[in-house]
């Protein structure tokens, strides 16, 4: 009787420790774990960001098994380094910057190089800057959205960020997937802003000329 | 005067609101008389609306997650 209610209270306690972790802040849950290792608070920290760090490592290698190694190798860090984060930008930013330099680390390791291509110069115009006989007839906006919205129109949407150049790639992964702000990605990738808005520029025109020969197709 | 070239180079700006009046004007009236434009903006913004879908989408299987336990546990414990 007496063990049967002391398991029941430890139970209670558990579960409202853990609700109480779902809710801290990242910069309280950065402290509480560096001060205490409590493997449930850094069990919340793997929580909160697992889908993120897996995502972006395989929007940059574009192959889950290198996107998994690097996964490993960030908390890893994270698990062993994590009393070096100085708090001086967010948390998710620190973050992402350590799967980029663990990515590229990776890619260097397995000597799979990839030519970064330029797409400073695409664009839908044509020589005189008119877009005359270019749009209107493949225009799909108006579909029901149960054809834009399907699960191929996903996954070609999926193959076409993954056709960008690399350096394109993860700028538009972590400003229109990832939704952050151009200030952010220009810190976590170390370059500068009018550079963010210049490649999530180029990146964006090839996307919609993709989606546009997709549907195009599709009606035929 | 607009031409469909300053439309494109504008078009992230003009998304974010981030235009000042006159240029916002002149790409409005562009906009307004030249069907291309019009289909490049709706193609574009719902091209942002499919993407904004990808977000969140779950990456981590409950053996991904499994094999780092096991991973950190290995090279985290003392010797």
């Amino acid at each position: 009787m007496e063990i049967g209610f002391i398991k029941k209270l430890i139970s209670v306690i558990a579960t409202n420790d853990n609700e109480q972790i779902t809710r801290i802040s990242d910069d309280e849950l950065i402290r509480r774990y560096t001060q205490t290792r409590d493997e449930a608070l850094f069990d919340e920290i793997v929580n909160r960001y697992s889908d993120k760090i897996y995502g972006f490592a395989l929007r940059i290698t574009r192959n889950a098994s290198d996107a998994e190694e690097v996964f490993q190798e960030v908390f890893l860090t994270l698990a062993k380094k994590l009393d070096t984060f100085r708090g001086e930008s967010k948390f998710s930013s620190w973050l992402y910057r350590v799967t980029v330099n663990a990515s590229y680390m990776y890619l260097r390791s397995q000597k799979k190089h990839e030519n970064n291509i330029s797409l400073e110069n695409y664009s839908p115009y044509d020589e005189k800057g008119t877009l005359m006989g270019r749009i209107m007839y493949k225009d799909w906006s108006s579909r029901p959205d149960i054809i834009i919205f399907n699960k191929e129109a996903l996954i070609i949407i999926e193959k076409a960020i993954n056709e960008l150049p690399e350096s394109y790639r993860t700028v538009f992964h972590l400003r229109d997937i990832e939704g952050l702000s151009n200030e952010e990605v220009s810190e976590i990738l170390e370059i500068s802003i009018p550079a963010v808005k210049s490649r999530l520029h180029r990146a964006r025109l090839f996307l919609r000329d993709k989606l546009s020969d997709y549907f195009h197709e599709w009606r035929k | 005067m607009f031409i469909c070239k300053d439309v494109v180079e504008n078009i992230m700006d003009y998304i974010d609101s981030e235009l000042d009046l006159e240029t916002l004007k002149e790409l409005e009236k562009h906009t307004g008389d030249c069907p291309e434009c019009m289909a490049f903006v709706s193609t574009y913004r719902k091209m942002l609306e499919i993407t904004g879908k990808l977000k969140d989408k779950p990456f981590v299987t409950p053996e991904i997650r499994n094999r780092l336990k096991i991973l950190l546990e290995s090279k985290l414990k003392p010797v």
